[in-house]
């Protein structure tokens, strides 16, 4: 049974947080409050130019859709291979930790830069290693232009985020997959339970808090993710891999309009809070 | 604790705050702050030699940072938006100094350069890539055009004479259909076909080449949709969709990776300039004397764009004269002809150096930049200019990814151009 905490105790707790919160939510609160400022040209005089302006630019809907799809896979993907490597590092066998040490921290841990030059050079379509490798297997029969077509491009950038983006999650598994009792993977083997039924009936449902939250943890990463795309990609060739954070960067930064790019920035904080509200909702009830 | 040892810790507080501000006060002279923005690494020592000298000279200090083109123009346009830039920076001549003029960030050096007499030694066509609404806001340091960079040993490969260039589309055509050959993954020409400036730059070429223009002369209205327009357009496109010449991923590719490709023998020719020199020799020293430049082929007449950088004074600087007078140590004669000895490029913005420094002067590839040189033509000096670049790249994109044709992506970049410039 849950050990209820005492009032005095929380408001202790409560003091000992304060002066983060304080600071994160004032910091959080003056840059929303002057986003949305920028985006409706000054509160004196407010207007939807801007807003206007972004919902009418025939390439709302293109990095809105790319969004969506650069979103979904790689949260699919990512979340697909963090488990099965999570539970494959959780076997125990000799040399486990380097193995867990090369798959899941050197992702992680190489800086975003490095890795998308990295891959932008594995991608090239005249001396690329992964051409190279997939012809020499038969797979391919010629060089493809991976950042040069615009199907291609989407996929290039979802494969190099996956390989980036897994490691994390596979740790977290990891940890919660390391917290599982022993004896109810024991006692399913008594009665004869198959490796599949233990995953299905002991793995997951454990797991299930540990995945939900890192499915929101993922959303909210890979939606803001922005270095990998910019550097490999630029967000083209002809817009295929822009989302809303590229083509606010773009709006911002190349094209100085920072009441369009603000806008844009608060449609996604929008998007944002509506998908964090329902999940934590969801995860609240679920509890 | 006895008394002495209090009034000896008294003295010695005092005696440190008295060396402290007298320390202060005597060092206090006025510090400038300066980014230097697309250079290469390897030119820091030369720029360290210049403001330390500067700095003997002038009893001004200065603090300089060299930041890498790809971050520069964000990091400077945060800065300038949150009202805290460096004393002077340098500004692309493509169109950066109208741009930031227009938001209210620059000073106007107008009446600094009319007393200096070096200014006479700028290149005449440089200065309205730095004025706005008739002001100069800009003095320009270095300069560039852009001619065709071609790879002799691939040329002699294909059986064509390095000594005789393509002169007009239709050689340069076919030149480039032979030096092609996909099986060797090598390439006749590189497209520039990125979203970046430098393929804005590329179609400009195209366009001057046959004959045609970007902008009305008073900058109210596109006037590429023209014939010249649709020619250069569909001729720039077609190397790529039709005749092959181009590389597969051409739409990821700028200038700055066929030189890398020219370097390894895999593209022959391309867009390239001064600042093409020293990079492809870097990229592969065996390279050197085994590459050229020409005029780039044309339709009608032979065009080339000029671009460069400027130095610029913020208009938030408490140091304005420190910094007129450090940008003009900076520009002058004998700085450049000691940086062209150092480094041999790239093209001084001043005259008198071009010509008269025997590096520049008597190296053929550098006769062929510097004698195009006064006929090159300017990006529009307009505030609007990146998004009409912007919709330029667009253009270009949508008809290499094959969304639209030649002629159809012609009228809607000049429909959106228009819209920019507020003549629809």
């Amino acid at each position: 049974m849950k050990k209820k905490v005492s009032f005095s105790k929380r408001k202790v707790i409560f003091i000992y947080i304060s002066p983060y919160l304080i600071v994160v939510l004032g910091l959080l609160s003056y840059l929303l409050i002057d986003n949305v400022s920028i985006s409706l040209n000054g509160f004196r005089h407010p207007t939807l130019k801007n807003y206007i302006s972004t919902i009418t630019d025939p390439l709302f809907l293109t990095v809105n859709l790319n969004t969506l799809i650069w979103v979904v896979s790689c949260v699919v993907l990512q979340l697909f291979f963090a488990g099965i490597i999570a539970l494959l590092l959780n076997v125990d066998f000799k040399g486990n930790t380097i193995f867990r040490i090369i798959i899941l921290v050197l992702p992680w841990a190489t800086p975003d830069v490095v890795a998308a030059v990295a891959w932008k050079w594995m991608y090239n379509d005249m001396y690329g290693v992964l051409n190279d490798v997939l012809c020499k297997l038969g797979i391919l029969k010629a060089y493809l232009p991976w950042l040069g077509d615009i199907g291609l491009a989407k996929v290039a950038v979802i494969i190099a985020n996956v390989w980036k983006g897994f490691a994390v999650s596979s740790m977290i598994y990891l940890a919660g997959l390391k917290t599982i009792p022993r004896q109810l993977y024991e006692a399913a083997e008594i009665d004869g339970a198959s490796v599949w039924k233990k995953l299905l009936w002991i793995t997951f449902p454990s797991m299930r808090p540990l995945i939900l939250t890192t499915v929101l943890l993922t959303v909210m990463w890979t939606f803001n993710y922005f270095p990998l795309i910019y550097i490999m990609t630029g967000g083209g060739p002809s817009n295929a891999t822009d989302t809303i954070v590229t083509y606010s960067y773009r709006q911002a930064f190349w094209l100085l309009d920072f009441g369009k790019a603000a806008s844009l920035s608060t449609v996604a904080f929008l998007i944002l809070l509506v998908i964090a509200i329902v999940y934590t909702t969801f995860l609240i009830k679920e509890k | 604790m006895s008394k002495i040892w209090k009034v000896r810790i008294l003295a010695y507080i005092l005696l440190f705050s008295t060396l402290f501000f007298v320390g202060e006060v005597s060092v206090a002279r006025e510090k400038l702050t300066v980014w230097i923005g697309g250079h290469v690494v390897e030119q820091e020592t030369g720029w360290a030699k210049i403001v330390k000298d500067f700095e003997a000279s002038s009893g001004i200090d200065v603090e300089y940072r060299l930041i890498g083109f790809e971050v520069y123009y964000s990091k400077l346009i945060t800065a300038f938006e949150a009202g805290e830039p460096p004393d002077i920076c340098f500004a692309d001549l493509g169109g950066w100094v109208p741009v930031f003029a227009s938001h209210g960030w620059l000073e106007s050096i107008d009446n600094k350069l009319d007393q200096w007499k070096g200014a006479e030694q700028i290149w005449e066509n440089l200065w309205p890539t730095v004025s706005y609404k008739g002001k100069r806001y800009g003095l320009p340091w270095y300069t560039d055009d852009r001619a065709l960079m071609y790879n002799f040993k691939m040329f002699r490969d294909a059986g064509l004479d390095p000594n005789n260039p393509p002169e007009r589309w239709y050689e340069f055509l076919g030149d480039a259909m032979l030096l092609t050959n996909p099986s060797k993954g090598q390439y006749g020409y590189g497209v520039s076909g990125a979203m970046s400036e430098i393929t804005t730059l590329g179609y400009m070429m195209y366009l001057f080449e046959a004959g045609g223009t970007l902008l009305s002369s008073d900058y109210n209205r596109a006037t590429f949709s023209t014939k010249a327009g649709l020619d250069a357009l569909q001729f720039y496109t077609d190397l790529f969709l039709k005749y092959k010449v181009s590389p597969p991923a051409t739409l990821s590719y700028t200038e700055d990776d066929y030189r890398t490709m020219m370097a390894q023998n895999r593209v022959a020719m391309a867009i390239g300039g001064p600042w093409s020199i020293p990079l492809i020799e870097m990229a592969n020293p065996a390279i050197k004397g085994n590459y050229g430049f020409t005029i780039h082929p044309y339709l009608k007449e032979p065009a080339s764009v000029l671009g460069g950088w400027a130095t610029v004074i913020a208009k938030k600087s408490k140091h304005k004269d420190a910094a007129w007078e450090f940008i003009k140590y900076i520009t002058s004669k004998d700085v450049w002809m000691w940086w062209i000895d150092q480094y041999r490029g790239p093209m001084p913005a001043r005259m008198d150096v071009c010509l008269e420094s025997p590096i520049l002067s008597q190296d053929p590839k550098w006769k062929v930049i510097i004698d195009i040189f006064p006929t090159a033509h300017i990006r529009p000096p307009i505030a609007e200019w990146t998004k009409i670049s912007y919709t330029i790249q667009s253009m270009i994109q949508k008809v290499l990814s094959k969304k639209m044709g030649a002629a159809q992506a012609l009228i809607w970049g000049k429909t959106e151009v228009d819209k920019i410039l507020g003549s629809e």
